[in-house]
C-alpha cells in the first residue's frame, strides 16, 4: 500500500488545517502532507479556549485546530500531518505516538541531530497547566536538551470509518512567542537542511507504516472540499472563538 | 465480561434503552485506547442527536475523538459532573460514565450485543 506524500509550499493557517480535514474526512490513500505557514500564525488545541489568548499582539494569526493539545506558534517549522485509516497505526493513542515519534527521532539521527522520546512521565495527566503544546514535556515527547522539539496532536473519527488525523510540529527555529522551545538551529543551520530533512522524514515514515512513499497531489474533491472549510470553518471567527 | 442488558457501536459507544430513554456513554475499550482523558464536551439538554453522527467529543492527552450517537432523538439529560470527574470513564465506563440520555425516536441498525462486541474488541486488538 502507497503512503501518498504531499509537499506543499507555505500557505495560511486556515488553508493549512482545511487541507488536513478533508484529507482526514475524505478517506482517500494514506497521505503524508509536510507544510509550513505564511503569515506565521498561532494554532489552538481544539479544546482550548480563544479567551486565555487574548494577549497575543496585535494582529496575530489564529487558527483553531481540529486535533487537541496546546498551542503552537507556527513560525520556521516543517509541519507534517498524516491522514489514514487507523488500522494503518497502533490501536491506542500512546502507541501510536511511540511508533511516529520513534521514526522523527531516528530522522534527526541521521542529520546529527541528538534527540529522545521521554519514555516516562506523567501518567495520568491532568488537563494541561500551560496554554502552549511546547511549554512542557511528557511522556512520548520528543526532547533534546534545549526543551521540547516536536509538537505532536490527533484527531480520531469513526466515521464513514476508522481514521486518524495526526500533527507534528518540528521546530526549525525558535518562533517569537514560544523562546523556550528547542529548535533544530541549536544543532544545525537549517536553511541547506530542509531539503534533506523533508526527504529523511517522510521516508522513515513511511518505513515506520510499512507503506511505500508515492510523490502525489490532493484530488479535486479535497481541494474542493477544503476550499469550503477555509472559509466556513477555519477562517470563521465562531470556530476559532468556539471555546 | 461487558454488561449484556445494552448494545454496542462498532465505533465504541454503548446504549441502555429503558422506557423509551437511551442512556449513551463509551465502552471500557475505547477508555483504554484513549487513555489519559483531559476534556469532554457533550450535547446541553433539548439538543437533536442523530444515529451515525457526532454527539460530542472526548480529548486524551493530544488526540480529540468525536463520539457517534447510537439513536436519533432529544436529548434528555447530560451528565453534568462527568466532565470534571472523567477518572469515573477509567474506574467504571458502564455505570456513573453515562454521557447522555436521549427520547429515542429511531436506533441505529449498527447496534450490536456485547457478545458480538467483545469479538469486534478482540479483533480491533
Amino acid at each position: 500500500m502507497i503512503l501518498r506524500l504531499l509537499v506543499d509550499p507555505p500557505a495560511p493557517a486556515a488553508w493549512n488545517m482545511a487541507v488536513d480535514e478533508a484529507m482526514l474526512t475524505l478517506g482517500n490513500a494514506p497521505t503524508l502532507r509536510l507544510y509550513s505557514w505564511a503569515p506565521y500564525a498561532v494554532s489552538l488545541g481544539y479544546f482550548q479556549r480563544a479567551a486565555d489568548f487574548a494577549d497575543l499582539p496585535a494582529g496575530t494569526t489564529i487558527v483553531r485546530r481540529l486535533t487537541g493539545g496546546g498551542a503552537i506558534h507556527h513560525g520556521d517549522e516543517l509541519t507534517f500531518s498524516l491522514a489514514l485509516d487507523a488500522t494503518l497505526l497502533p490501536p491506542s493513542v500512546a502507541e501510536s505516538y511511540v511508533l511516529l515519534h520513534d521514526a522523527v527521532v531516528g530522522t534527526l539521527a541521521e542529520l546529527g541531530i541528538l534527540s529522545e522520546r521521554v519514555a516516562a512521565g506523567h501518567g495520568q495527566s491532568p488537563r494541561p497547566a500551560d496554554r502552549w503544546c511546547f511549554a512542557s514535556a511528557g511522556r512520548d515527547d520528543l526532547i533534546t536538551p534545549r526543551g521540547k522539539l516536536l509538537g505532536s496532536a490527533q484527531r480520531r473519527i469513526q466515521q464513514p470509518r476508522p481514521r486518524v488525523l495526526h500533527h507534528g510540529s518540528l521546530v526549525l527555529q525558535r518562533p517569537s512567542l514560544t523562546p523556550f522551545v528547542a529548535a533544530i538551529a541549536d544543532a544545525r543551520h537549517t536553511d541547506a537542511l530542509l531539503p534533506d530533512l523533508r526527504a529523511r522524514l517522510a521516508s522513515n515514515l513511511a518505513r515506520a507504516l510499512e507503506l511505500e512513499l508515492v510523490p502525489g497531489e490532493l484530488t479535486a474533491a479535497e481541494r474542493a472540499l477544503a476550499a469550503h472549510l477555509q472559509v466556513a470553518r477555519y477562517e470563521n471567527p465562531a470556530f476559532v472563538q468556539l471555546r | 465480561m461487558r454488561p449484556t442488558d445494552r448494545q454496542y457501536l462498532k465505533s465504541h459507544e454503548w446504549c441502555k434503552i429503558e422506557n423509551g430513554i437511551a442512556t449513551i456513554g463509551i465502552s471500557d475499550h475505547a477508555v483504554s485506547h484513549l487513555s489519559d482523558l483531559v476534556f469532554l464536551d457533550l450535547p446541553a439538554k433539548g439538543a437533536s442527536v442523530t444515529i451515525g453522527e457526532s454527539f460530542g467529543e472526548i480529548e486524551s492527552v493530544k488526540a480529540v475523538s468525536s463520539l457517534y450517537s447510537p439513536v436519533t432523538g432529544e436529548v434528555v439529560d447530560t451528565n453534568k459532573e462527568l466532565p470534571d470527574n472523567l477518572e469515573w470513564l477509567s474506574q467504571d465506563a458502564f455505570a456513573k460514565s453515562w454521557m447522555i440520555k436521549v427520547k429515542v425516536s429511531s436506533t441505529s441498525p449498527d447496534l450490536i450485543d456485547s457478545k458480538a462486541y467483545d469479538a469486534h474488541c478482540q479483533a480491533e486488538g
